[in-house]
């Protein structure tokens, strides 16, 4: 009779390139000279998550409300998900998030960084769903929850719900943020010419998408295909 | 030797998740209830102008599985007087198939409609009651955003010969997409899924007409039938 060999567990291993992760991230962190102390803790998270002015002051407020809770280690896991982030490695950020992150009082603002992670990595929709409305209703005047919510909709089905939110959303982006208002014009013209069929008013929003990133190869390819012969292309 | 033996048809679909496959089961049932049987009427017919489920039920090839029957058999009970709160367990079609598990709890529309009725104040309790029962009915007949856009009375008649037809051309070109692309995750393969069928829907096909309206054309058409039938029985 043939010896069974022993089935190894994938559980370790996983445990391990979470490990390996967060090892590689503590490299970056020492080579910038970031090492969170309790004298610096909150300056670091600040500068280190956002420059942007609405984000920061939303974190700061957030620090300041469960500053007792938080801490040096909060900070080090914050500084982590940052260079996760920065690298767009999205199994590490929805990792890091649910090992980690989400162990602190709730954070609107960094449920809107990884939301749009967790949708994209691990499909939960519902989920992803209910932290944009969060997000939407506590932090209002960022754009990104609300560009989210415009995506699940579409992912729904639910083009006007979808056409609704990016509205919202083109309401709230700003200059600054030219990667993310691109993305949002495209999608809302996508899903104008979807419910409308109105050509003219896609081809306009497609090139306002187009004055916020030039070199956007999908806006690009739309446009091409719309002012030639009409053709449906992928989102 | 045996007249019109019945006739077993294998097929191969990948799906994105295990939710998706428990509910492509569940569309092809409802696909089957409402095909015309050769050129009589189709089973879900039968069931309405009959009212009787049985005999639906005793027609039934005796390989179809004990799992396939109860199926039918809930699918086949008569529908609510009020709010069509089964449409919450049907499959809801091709437009459907992938949209992850969600129930009444999480119906904002319905939460939203009924929240504003309690807001109401009625001059006594029949009022109240009938704008209740006109509130279910409302609810039954709006499209709903989380049904991609069909209402419940439509997701509730399930899918006829022309929505079968393209759901059986969506998943093999489903099937050619996945053996070209390769997936970082279970999430990753089902909103790429999800985004592949949006935009599908969406696409005009050679009669110009895209296959969502094609989907809601007939729906709409196979509830106007049910109308008529039952008003023939009444």
């Amino acid at each position: 009779m043939a010896k069974r060999t022993r089935r190894e567990s994938t559980k370790p291993q996983v445990r391990s390139v979470y490990h390996e992760w967060i090892h590689i991230a503590d490299q970056v962190i020492a080579e910038k000279e970031a090492e969170p102390r309790p004298d610096n803790w909150q300056q670091l998270a600040l500068e280190w998550c956002t420059s942007n002015e609405a984000e920061r002051s939303a974190l700061a407020s957030y620090i300041a409300t469960y500053h007792k809770k938080l801490g040096v280690e909060w900070a080090r896991d914050m500084l982590r998900l940052e260079v996760f982030l920065q690298a767009n490695h999205q199994c590490a950020i929805v990792t890091h998030y649910k090992r980690a992150l989400r162990a602190y009082p709730r954070c609107a603002l960094i449920e809107a960084w990884v939301v749009g992670h967790i949708l994209r990595h691990d499909g939960e929709i519902w989920q992803a769903r209910e932290m944009c409305l969060n997000a939407a209703a506590e932090l209002p005047t960022l754009a990104a929850p609300f560009y989210e919510l415009g995506f699940i909709h579409y992912l729904l089905g639910d083009f006007a719900g979808a056409l609704e939110h990016f509205n919202q959303a083109a309401m709230r982006v700003t200059a600054e943020e030219a990667e993310q208002a691109a993305r949002i014009f495209y999608n809302r013209a996508i899903m104008q010419l979807a419910l409308t069929n109105d050509t003219q008013a896609a081809i306009a929003a497609i090139t306002e998408a187009l004055h916020y990133k030039p070199d956007y190869a999908q806006a690009k390819e739309a446009l091409h295909a719309l002012k030639h012969t009409w053709r449906w292309f992928q989102w | 030797m045996v007249d019109n033996p019945p006739v077993l048809q294998l097929q191969t679909h990948w799906l994105p998740t295990r939710a998706s496959i428990e509910r492509l089961m569940l569309m092809k049932i409802e696909f089957w209830l409402n095909q015309p049987n050769q050129n009589k009427r189709s089973i879900s017919e039968i069931v309405w102008a009959t009212g009787d489920i049985r005999q639906a039920l005793a027609e039934l090839s005796p390989i179809v599985p004990l799992k396939v029957r109860r199926q039918i058999e809930r699918l086949l009970q008569p529908w609510p007087q009020g709010r069509y709160t089964p449409a919450y367990h049907r499959s809801g079609g091709i437009l459907n198939l992938f949209t992850p598990q969600w129930g009444e709890h999480q119906d904002e529309v319905w939460n939203k409609m009924l929240a504003e009725w309690h807001a109401q104040t009625f001059p006594d309790d029949q009022a109240r009651y009938a704008a209740r029962a006109e509130l279910e009915q409302r609810w039954n007949n709006t499209p709903h955003p989380f049904f991609a856009g069909l209402t419940p009375a439509q997701v509730m008649v399930g899918g006829g010969k022309q929505e079968a037809k393209l759901a059986d051309e969506f998943l093999n070109y489903l099937q050619k997409y996945y053996s070209k692309t390769e997936f970082e995750s279970e999430g990753d393969m089902l909103i790429n899924t999800l985004m592949v069928l949006r935009s599908w829907q969406l696409q005009p096909l050679s009669n110009g007409k895209t296959p969502q309206q094609i989907i809601l054309a007939e729906r709409t058409e196979l509830l106007n039938r049910r109308a008529r039938i039952l008003a023939e029985r009444a």
